[in-house]
């Protein structure tokens, strides 16, 4: 049993170095520093076509939307995948028309959500209300 | 094939979609990996790729068609195959403490693999990178599982076995 707890231990510890590792190298990290970027909202049936532009620190996108969600109608929903945009513009995507905002960055569909897009100087985040 | 044979697979294969199912609410933390290589090695090849089928379709059935569904109709049967081939060679719990250890390592390999076929490379790297961390807890709660468990499991297994003749 003592083997075991030794082993146990030794894979514990090289988990622990090489999610350290994750950390350093692999995972999203945002640049700190004055940012610019442009959040663009477009609501067809509502006729919201909306540009704004933010100087920001945060790192990640979310954080700037949390802080500006007054005036970008943002609803923002916690899921177990993370953060849901659920609605721009004080407009909530109706799940029954098969309504959601697609989310790109810089004209291109993003591949993670706003959890992990970090914010980079001069970017244009584009949320469009979409069918499925 | 005989009636006890399909029994013991039908049994089995509940016996895993409830263990995943119990331990689902923890990300990442599976006995199925521990159950597939005990199966493997003491119940022999062909029972045993039929239990991962069975359990591959009743996820279908539970969650629903998907292309990760695909994946997991090969890495489960690859898993028992490997495992089944190893056991000749591995005489304690270590080594399979290593093999599913190692599994869950590259578990998301795997799904990436499969993903990128659907949505190209691009997107399966970055669903690759996206869920290294959980590949790593897989890999360690997996290699823990196993060497704790293996051998008590592997007794009880055996005895049940023998009692109902079944090898």
């Amino acid at each position: 049993m003592k083997k075991k707890i030794l082993a146990i231990v030794a894979v514990v510890v090289v988990f622990a170095l090489l999610y350290a590792g994750y950390q350093a190298f692999l995972a999203p990290k945002g640049t700190e520093g004055s940012k610019e970027v442009t959040i663009k909202i477009i609501v067809e049936p509502e006729e919201i076509n909306e540009t704004f532009t933010y100087k920001t620190d945060h790192e990640f996108l979310t954080d700037l939307l949390k802080e500006k969600q007054d005036e970008l109608g943002a609803m923002l929903e916690s899921s177990e995948y993370g953060t849901m945009v659920a609605g721009m513009m004080n407009y909530k995507a109706d799940q029954n028309k098969n309504e959601f905002f697609l989310f790109q960055v810089n004209g291109e569909d993003s591949m993670v959500g706003t959890d992990d897009t970090p914010i980079q100087d001069g970017d244009v985040y584009t949320f469009i209300l979409t069918t499925w | 094939m005989k009636i006890h044979d399909i029994v013991l697979i039908g049994l089995l294969s509940a016996l895993t979609t409830a263990g995943k199912l119990a331990l689902s609410f923890i990300p990442n933390v599976e006995i199925v990996t521990l159950f597939f290589i005990l199966f493997a090695v003491t119940l022999g090849l062909k029972r045993s790729l039929l239990i991962s089928l069975v359990f591959s379709i009743v996820e279908i059935l539970l969650y629903g068609f998907s292309t990760w569904v695909l994946g997991y109709f090969i890495i489960w049967p690859l898993l028992v195959i490997v495992a089944s081939f190893l056991s000749k060679r591995i005489k304690t719990e270590y080594g399979y403490a290593v093999l599913g250890g190692l599994f869950g390592l590259f578990f998301g390999m795997v799904f990436a693999l499969t993903e990128s076929f659907f949505y190209g490379p691009a997107y399966g790297f970055a669903y690759w990178v996206n869920g290294l961390v959980f590949d790593l807890i897989h890999g360690v709660s997996n290699f823990i599982l196993i060497l704790l468990l293996f051998k008590p499991l592997k007794k009880i297994l055996d005895s049940q076995l023998m009692r109902f003749n079944l090898i």
